[in-house]
């Protein structure tokens, strides 16, 4: 059971995960191939301030993200108006540079030897790995929930235009490089948000946690359920690590000699579906989304 | 001294990458996109050595030429099956980069399956110790070393002085232009994928020999890769080179002088600054 | 509002394409560009809207309540202070509607801000009003979806830049790609507003009778200079202008 409530409380991050990404690639257009790093600010940020320097989880979840905001929003400012090609290579660099200094400045953050051991809050209650999964679940669903009233607003509009012709959208008024900013550096310091989350799910925090096959998974999620619908991050983690990590790893009754391979197995089988939706049907299981709105003029708008 | 040093160890360190730089850039600039997935001809060129030299017991002298080449064919099987299937459907080059890491996934985790996720070792010559303009290195490094340049020397000037590197070129700069003058886009193609094959074939043999031949040897080194590309600019093979030759020695230079850590972030970062200048634009 | 360029200049390695010593835009009215192909007007749009940057030279903003120098400008801060232009290409948003790219063009910058996403309702009665009035004046084939043929899109580029009641309205080539009849009817909408005193306006054309018919005021490009303007029947019945242009 216990297991269970950890697989499900860390699906519920890769759902968060992926609806950032979803707002941040889906919607305006940013391939950021950083996750991992922006999470991870978030994951040793708070790791950091809870166990050398005591500060209780919660705000030093809110310092953690606050910091992987203005590292989101510094990385705007020097490549979001770059090629697609441009930004990519510079996310996935940044990653790398994270965790790279993760390693590197041991005394702060235990290096490789790993630092912890980071407890959920709430001392003494009972099943507090359940009520702390509920809370993930809770922020995850506000994040599901705003992003669908971006996707319905006149902001979320400004950066469908902005995605679609960016040199348009600004010849008719609009700072399409402030707006690109601002979504970007908000949407990253949420995923240190669920960074921060993470650290007592994991307990013990090691530098290979920032490897760049996080970033992939969530990616590979995003597009199998379809980076242009709401929903689709939702489905794509249900499709991969709620299939695989959870039903397959912990349910499937598999002879111990093979149970080694199987991580391996799937992310042969990641590798297989992420070829076959972008040949096949690139716009993702759900497809796309139009936003709702109540049109007042006759039809559908 | 010190610079001496660098730039030695850094063009030992960087000679295989030099190759593998040069086959990247050749498919970024033919088609496009970047093809993640080049780091496992990196990884299939070391897995083709072991076949030879270890499975089959041929010199490790005499493994490379064939390892080289069934790299080059496989990589012209994955473009045949897999992407230029997908360039004919449209998909975009930010999408091309995501299915390359799709098609990345499959063959790594593929071959784990398949091999086993054990690293192997390629039987080495015979080691001799020599002293080259007063640095120790092995005799073995030095015709890496050689190999590499003369490989390099030879993709050098197919690109510039060759038909079919005019006619890469050709397409590269407008398509229909190309093939109106009468150049074959599938032939060239096909040629350029096997090309770039090899180069990322022989720069894993010389990394799996020196090292060890793990699934994961070439995915470690695209981004440096990429990193190298993307500073050399689109399609400029000779950049790529000389950016491979800089990365080496600059890496070797920090490392002598710092942490190997260090070494790392400062070259991450000055590539995110060269991004920050260079990038092509977009409003 | 008016914009006056002094000494302008743009090359493109050591070859001038643009070289004006002065010209005032905006004063007359409907105005009209013209001149034969390779004189510099897409350029010179290009420069005065920003999108190129100069080789040299100024251009000031005269919007009645003081002047503003348009060099260091971007793009958007053009379009804010009332400068808007139509494309040459076919440019729009493939995602979005008809309506949905009118409403975006209509809505003011600061209102697509963070607060938008707590609204209630996406788009006020006054936008869906001037959305509606536009959309209904012309015959498109789906008014509640999207622009089809170049035309249709042509026509939505012109009316986004109308929908945003500029002060300085500059048409790049309206006939292009527009049946006749559309562009008359654009060209109506065009000139009552100019005469209503709501906007001013530079259309640059090739088609000759349009501009004689509509304009007030007709300046000449050739070969990056501007040679002669004046009223239409001035520049008709100029010698030069004959000569560069009309092949006599």
């Amino acid at each position: 059971m216990d297991y269970l409530i950890f697989s499900l409380s860390l699906m519920f991050v890769y759902i968060g995960l992926a609806q950032l990404l979803h707002i941040q690639f889906g919607m305006a257009g940013i391939p950021n191939f950083g996750v991992v790093g922006f999470w991870g600010i978030g994951l040793y940020g708070t790791g950091v301030l809870y166990v050398n320097y005591g500060v209780p989880l919660l705000p030093a979840i809110v310092v953690a993200s606050v910091l992987s905001m203005v590292i989101g929003y510094i990385m705007a400012l020097l490549v979001l108006q770059r090629s697609g090609q441009a930004i990519l290579a510079a996310t996935l660099a940044l990653a790398a540079v994270i965790a790279t200094l993760v390693v590197s400045e041991k005394e702060l953050t235990g290096g490789v030897q790993g630092l912890g051991t980071i407890k959920f809050p709430f001392d003494g209650v009972d099943s507090r790995n359940l009520i702390f999964m509920l809370f993930i679940l809770a922020v995850v669903l506000a994040l599901i929930w705003l992003s669908s009233r971006l996707r319905d607003s006149r902001m979320g509009r400004q950066l469908v235009a902005i995605r679609d012709n960016e040199e348009l959208a600004a010849s008719l008024g609009k700072d399409t490089a402030a707006t690109k900013r601002l979504v970007f550096a908000i949407t990253c310091g949420f995923m240190g948000v669920l960074g921060g989350m993470s650290a007592p799910l994991h307990q013990f925090l090691v530098p290979y946690q920032l490897a760049p096959s996080l970033t992939f998974a969530v990616w590979i999620a995003l597009v199998l359920g379809g980076k242009g619908h709401n929903l689709g991050a939702m489905i794509g983690v249900f499709v991969t690590f709620g299939l695989f990590d959870i039903l397959i790893e912990t349910y499937a009754p598999v002879p111990a000699e093979q149970a080694i391979l199987l991580p391996n197995f799937k992310l042969f089988c990641y590798g297989v579906l992420l070829v076959m939706i972008i040949m096949f049907r690139p716009k993702g299981i759900l497809g796309e989304d139009k936003p709702r709105v109540a049109d007042a003029a006759a039809g559908k708008g | 001294m010190l610079l001496i040093d660098a730039i030695f160890i850094g063009l030992l360190e960087a000679s295989p990458l030099i190759l593998a730089a040069m086959g990247f850039t050749l498919i970024f600039y033919l088609n496009g996109f970047m093809n993640i997935a080049y780091a496992e001809s990196i990884t299939f060129g070391a897995y083709f050595a072991v076949l030879f030299n270890v499975v089959l017991g041929l010199h490790f002298y005499m493994a490379i030429i064939p390892s080289m080449l069934l790299s080059g064919a496989f990589s012209v099987a994955v473009y045949l099956a897999i992407f230029r299937p997908a360039l004919n459907r449209g998909v975009g080059p930010t999408e091309m980069i995501i299915l390359s890491v799709g098609v990345s996934f499959m063959l790594r985790y593929g071959v784990i399956l398949v091999v086993g996720p054990e690293n192997l070792f390629l039987n080495e010559p015979s080691i001799t110790y020599l002293r080259f303009l007063g640095m120790g290195a092995t005799n073995l490094q030095l015709v890496a070393l050689a190999l590499v340049l003369l490989a390099a020397g030879v993709l050098y000037w197919m690109i510039y002085n060759t038909g079919l590197g005019e006619q890469m070129r050709g397409l590269a700069n407008n398509r229909e232009l190309a093939m109106a003058s009468g150049i074959n886009p599938h032939r060239t193609s096909v040629a350029i994928w096997f090309i770039a094959g090899c180069a990322g074939g022989l720069s894993g043999v010389f990394t799996g020999v020196f090292a060890q031949v793990t699934p994961y040897m070439g995915w470690n080194v695209i981004l440096i890769t990429m990193l190298v590309t993307i500073v050399a600019g689109v399609g400029s093979v000779r950049g790529a080179v000389i950016a491979a030759i800089a990365a080496g020695i600059l890496t070797a230079f920090i490392t002598l002088v710092t942490k190997p850590l260090y070494a790392e972030v400062i070259l991450l970062t000055a590539f995110i600054g060269v991004l920050t200048f260079r990038g092509a634009r977009t409003a | 509002m008016k914009l006056e360029a002094h000494n302008l200049t743009k090359a493109y390695h050591m070859h001038e394409v643009v070289n004006i010593e002065k010209v005032t835009f905006g004063a007359g009215g409907l105005e009209g560009l013209i001149g034969p192909n390779g004189a510099g007007k897409s350029t010179l749009m290009g420069l005065l809207t920003r999108r190129i940057a100069p080789t040299s030279g100024t251009i000031k903003l005269d919007v009645g309540s003081g002047e503003k120098t348009l060099n260091p400008l971007k793009s958007h801060e053009v379009a804010r202070i009332g400068l808007i232009k139509t494309n040459q290409r076919i440019q729009g948003f493939d995602s979005l509607s008809i309506r949905d790219s009118l409403r975006l063009a209509a809505t003011p910058p600061q209102d697509e801000g963070l607060m938008s996403l707590f609204s209630r309702k996406r788009d006020s009665n006054e936008i869906e009003e001037k959305v509606a009035r536009l959309v209904e004046a012309f015959p498109f084939a789906d008014r509640n979806g999207y622009a089809m043929s170049g035309g249709e899109k042509k026509l939505l580029d012109i009316l986004r830049c109308l929908i945003k009641e500029p002060k300085l309205f500059l048409m790049d080539e309206p006939t292009a790609g527009l049946p006749e009849d559309i562009t008359r009817l654009v060209m109506d909408m065009v000139r009552e507003k100019v005469q209503a005193g709501r906007m001013r306006v530079v259309v640059v054309e090739h088609d000759l009778p349009l501009i004689w018919e509509y304009c007030d005021f007709v300046h000449f490009l050739s070969e990056g200079s501007i040679l002669f303007e004046g009223k239409p029947e001035e520049v008709k019945a100029n010698r030069v202008v004959a000569e560069k242009y009309m092949g006599v």
